[in-house]
């Protein structure tokens, strides 16, 4: 049942040590990796351009770097990274995955509207926490942090719940990509 | 420079891998999180346990910087409950919506937009919001390595613990035959 899909991606022992061994380099060469202050540097490198005093009184802004920083080189990377895997693997990208279409139908409008709500969630919570899932869950469990252990089991359980909720009995009919 | 230029070293790298897992597939992500594809939190926890295996290497050697995030009960427990909802309504984290928006993913490109937006939101209320739910709550930069005072013996606990959960995905993720 899954040989279509074994073939196609990477085998997740080798992609572990793979990602372990950019996160070490990471950590020797730069710090705890982050990707959600990303985001923040893009808007805070945007704020200083039409709203420079917004910028500067705003704690959030004042307190993480802008773009002309690691981690917004490391953000730029990932998307490039993103790009050159995209454009050279064997599955068409596809614009709403099979499962929400299965289950929501092949609506654009509401697919895009739930990726920017979903969006607007995972940032709002990650600034709230102080990182995303590199930013706490795997860089502070990579440093014994209970702050990311305790924030990784949470997001597990919760979006585990969330897609319960959501998908219902759909996906369990078998494998389609 | 040179931060610039390993920046960009290590996201090409880190967006690379994670689209090659399939980490960047919203659809693969959703049925992860049904409990119907073990590869993607199988990998995730592999990876975490084989860097804090690397970076206690790196630290008795003295290379590197660490920053630890400090738990606040509060804000961090709220902000992972909000952050799961997102997580399993769109398949995206703050990561893979990097890599998957230029892999050319358009919904990955209207998690970007809404992330954007909800960094803003949270900017914007920062100076109220976190002394009402981070500071009350804040228990500091405490580490599994507190409890333990063997910073050897609290990376094995941890490897322990992930390698179970590993164990434990392998076991009870995948497809079943319809009970019918």
């Amino acid at each position: 049942m899954e040989k279509n899909e074994k073939s196609v991606y990477w085998n997740w022992l080798a992609a572990s040590f793979a990602l372990a061994g950019i996160i070490v380099f990471i950590f020797a060469t730069f710090g705890p990796p982050a990707s959600s202050s990303g985001f923040v540097s893009v808007l805070k490198g945007f704020l200083q351009a039409v709203a420079p005093d917004y910028a500067t009184a705003k704690a959030h802004y004042r307190m993480s770097p802008g773009p002309d920083s690691w981690v917004f080189a490391f953000v730029l990377g990932m998307a490039i990274g993103g790009f050159v895997a995209g454009r050279t693997f064997k599955i068409p990208v596809r614009d709403i995955p099979e499962i929400w279409e299965k289950r929501f139908g092949p609506s654009r409008f509401k697919r895009y509207a739930a990726t920017f709500f979903g969006g607007f969630l995972i940032l709002f919570a990650s600034r709230m926490a102080g990182g995303c899932t590199l930013g706490l869950f795997i860089s502070g469990s990579t440093q014994l942090a209970v702050s990311g252990l305790y924030f990784g089991v949470l997001i597990f359980a919760v979006a585990m719940l969330t897609a319960r909720i959501l998908y219902g009995e759909t996906g369990k009919e078998g494998r389609h990509d | 420079m040179t931060k610039i230029l390993l920046g960009l070293f290590s996201g090409i790298a880190f967006g690379f891998v994670i689209q090659r897992v399939g980490a960047t597939n919203p659809d693969r992500m959703a049925r992860a999180h049904l409990m119907l594809e073990s590869d993607i939190p199988k990998f995730m926890l592999t990876a975490v346990m084989l860097s804090a295996i690397g970076l206690y290497g790196l630290q008795t050697v003295g290379v590197g910087r660490t920053l630890i995030l400090p738990t606040s009960l509060v804000a961090t427990g709220l902000a992972a409950v909000i952050f799961g909802i997102g997580w399993g309504l769109s398949g995206y984290c703050p990561g893979t919506a990097w890599a998957a928006l230029g892999e050319g993913r358009m919904d990955a490109v209207f998690a970007f937009l809404g992330g954007l937006a909800g960094t803003a939101c949270f900017a914007h209320l920062h100076e109220r919001l976190v002394p009402l739910l981070y500071d009350p709550t804040n228990l500091g930069q405490i580490t599994l390595a507190d409890g333990i005072s063997s910073k050897p013996v609290a990376v094995l606990l941890l490897v322990g613990v992930f390698t179970l959960s590993v164990w434990a995905i392998d076991r009870f993720w995948g497809y079943r035959e319809p009970a019918r």
